[in-house]
């Protein structure tokens, strides 16, 4: 009963905000109605007794990755979106392609026997440590190799001039097409 | 305790992942050395990274003869497998690595005087080089995945490697979204794949379907969105959308390498995960038992059928050298997904020796386009006339990659072309042939209409000075256009290899 009642709080905290990152017509009120969902993620991991994935969750989505969005946002001139209503034949297309995908996914989760194992109880996180140590050293390894090179080609993509849209580069773009 | 089960994977693993390993080091040292030389001094990075490759190189001919008759070798707790293919794959890598290190040096987009992190851009060559080989010896969901974005994450940056451009600003953006996309979308049919069968083990998941114990539909969505994914990384239509634009916005070099590496890789990828997860069986019957919720053929018939004919329609209206490469090379993928309708050895192998055939002509064309690039700083079709003239040794080596991408007579992509229609013809898919028949027919317009400007065309007044070639442009693409023709006479050899490779292929 209890288990119930907070599965339907996490699932009402996780869509409805959900809706309102899709249909919100400012972008920093849909990148804060995503702060919820992602929240509500992390509640299902908990819930689920996976606790290291839940903070995981919390840490890189919302503390990292949702943050960044919001400074991106609110640091950048966001041009006016949303002045303009949609018509009916720029919703209807999308609406039925995503009732459709819906469809689709519901047969799925409805008809098959899913492999689904006993949720922990105990805490998760030593075993997950222990694998990345064991078993799963090459992969751990190689991410931080790849990881490595997104960091290079971070570097690379903002060093020295981070404008490259801005009319300098479209001058400089002309300049250089010149012989 | 549960803790004690643990299998290690052991150091020993590694000496059968040496090219990977050094490629990796060199990754490493090409970057240390850049920062040692202050950036100031490409060519530290640029000497480490041809060597790192030349030894990678020479350590995957020496595995040849060591794993390939032992029909596979798993490493690193079964996680990866070197056998045949994956060994086939090594050498094309290293290979499409070493040469596009080789003529980004020559490339003015590359190495022109504004430009910095030149150093950086070799490094991330030989990384991307690795990521595609671990795409090659993948078996297990987890590091298909890893590898996959470690090619991704390498190229997004490659593409944009032209900061103060905006093409290839705009390229690396389209890029990372598409990319960014297509990986969730595969990720989800692999998380339902996982879902049902409970394994991240190819072979696991194939143990679970052999049994019976999956739910078609769940199956086919499955399959549906993973194939969607993968589709992507080789362009194929529908996933195409991004392909011409990347690789005209990219630095050309850059595009050369995307237009055979990450597709070579991710046709090695599809090979292992369907043939070995779905297909692989002693009787045929059995083989396409597993799939037969999708009528597997027929789906990627159409799709082959429906890639060819759109890249080449299009191709045919481009006035840019480069964007009707990029469309060319959609109609070739057309062309390789016909060795994959039935899932057949023969099919597969076909796939194969094509890819080698293609990643010879391809680079060839596009490095051609690099060195033209570098004198006019135009790849418009207009500027090509009377070419021929001005720069005769190249203008010849031109007209046989354009010759065997056509896939006319003396050349390999003859050759190539015959294998995969051959397959297919095995089992009366005649519609297919006769398509790809008439795209041939197609593609022969547009490739010759380059050759007729750059040979039956005289060059303009004023603008027919002879444009002249470095040695090392002339070596790379002389080592590209003499295999083009020689494998087109004498395919012997690189046959048996392609069909070694995928009769090794370790089963799943």
């Amino acid at each position: 009963m209890i288990r119930d009642l907070v599965f339907v709080l996490l699932a009402l905290l996780t869509v409805v905000p959900a809706f309102w990152v899709v249909f919100s017509r400012n972008i920093v009120h849909a990148g804060f109605a995503l702060l919820f969902t992602l929240v509500g993620v992390a509640g299902f991991y908990g819930f689920l007794g996976a606790d290291f994935l839940a903070v995981t969750q919390l840490m890189v989505y919302v503390g990292g990755v949702l943050v960044l969005v919001l400074f991106t946002v609110m640091m950048t001139h966001v041009p006016a979106v949303g002045r303009r209503r949609h018509g009916l034949d720029r919703l209807v297309p999308p609406a039925v392609f995503a009732a459709a995908v819906f469809g689709v996914l519901y047969k799925v989760i409805t008809v098959v026997k899913w492999n689904v194992g006993e949720a922990s109880t105990s805490p998760t996180t030593a075993e997950i440590g222990t694998q990345l140590m064991t078993n799963y050293v090459f992969p751990f390894e190689y991410v931080s190799i790849v990881l490595l090179a997104a960091m290079v080609g971070a570097a690379i993509l903002i060093r020295e001039r981070s404008h490259a849209g801005s009319d300098d580069a479209i001058a400089e773009e002309k300049q250089e097409a010149r012989p | 305790m549960e803790l004690l089960h643990v299998k290690i994977p052991s150091w020993g693993d590694l000496q059968w992942w040496l090219p990977e390993a050094v490629l990796c080091c060199t990754f490493l040292l090409a970057l240390l050395g850049d920062m040692l030389a202050r950036g100031r001094r490409p060519v530290v990075a640029f000497a480490i990274s041809v060597a790192g490759l030349l030894a990678a190189g020479a350590l995957a001919i020496a595995d040849t003869h060591a794993v390939a008759p032992a029909g596979g070798r798993a490493i690193m707790g079964d996680l990866m497998v070197v056998d045949g293919m994956a060994i086939f794959f090594r050498l094309l890598f290293v290979f499409g690595g070493l040469a596009t290190v080789l003529f980004a040096w020559t490339s003015e987009e590359i190495m022109g005087h504004r430009r910095e992190n030149k150093g950086e851009f070799f490094a991330l060559t030989v990384l991307m080089t690795v990521a595609m080989m671990v795409m090659a010896e993948a078996r297990n969901v987890l590091m298909l995945y890893l590898a996959m974005e470690g090619v991704g994450l390498t190229s997004y940056v490659m593409a944009g490697y032209m900061r103060t451009s905006l093409r290839s600003t705009e390229a690396s953006l389209k890029y990372v979204i598409f990319g960014a996309v297509s990986s969730a979308i595969m990720l989800y049919g692999l998380s339902l794949l996982y879902g049902m069968t409970g394994s991240l083990q190819f072979s696991g998941i194939r143990a679970v379907l052999l049994g019976g114990g999956a739910e078609p539909f769940g199956i086919l969505v499955a399959v549906v969105l993973i194939l969607a994914g993968m589709s992507y990384k080789i362009a194929a239509v529908p996933f195409h959308f991004w392909c011409p634009d990347v690789y005209e916005g990219a630095p050309t070099p850059v595009a050369a390498l995307f237009s055979v590496g990450p597709k070579a890789a991710g046709f090695a990828l599809m090979i292992r995960f369907f043939y070995t997860t779905f297909a692989v069986g002693t009787n045929a019957a059995a083989s396409n038992s597993l799939i037969q919720v999708i009528n597997w053929p027929l789906l990627v018939s159409v799709i082959s059928a429906v890639t060819m004919t759109f890249g080449n329609l299009v191709a045919l209206r481009q006035t840019n050298v480069k964007r009707m490469l990029a469309y060319s090379s959609i109609a070739h993928v057309g062309y390789l997904l016909m060795g994959f309708v039935l899932l057949s050895e023969m099919g597969l192998a076909a796939i194969l020796f094509y890819l080698l055939v293609y990643t010879l002509m391809n680079l060839g064309a596009f490095f051609f386009v690099v060195a033209v690039n570098n004198h006019l700083k135009s790849e418009q079709l207009e500027d090509y006339k009377g070419l021929g003239y001005r720069m005769p040794w190249a203008g010849v080596m031109m007209v046989v990659f354009l010759g065997s991408l056509t896939g006319v007579p003396p050349f390999a992509g003859f050759v190539g072309k015959l294998y995969l229609f051959t397959a297919v013809m095995d089992r009366q898919w005649f519609w297919l042939v006769i398509i790809a028949g008439l795209n041939s027919v197609i593609s022969l317009y547009y490739y010759f209409r380059v050759a007729r400007v750059m040979w039956l065309v005289r060059p303009d007044e004023g603008h027919d000075s002879p444009l002249r070639l470095s040695w090392l442009q002339y070596t790379v693409l002389a080592c590209l256009a003499v295999p083009t023709l020689v494998l087109g006479l004498y395919f012997g050899a690189f046959k048996d290899l392609a069909d070694a490779g995928i009769r090794t292929m370790a089963g799943g």
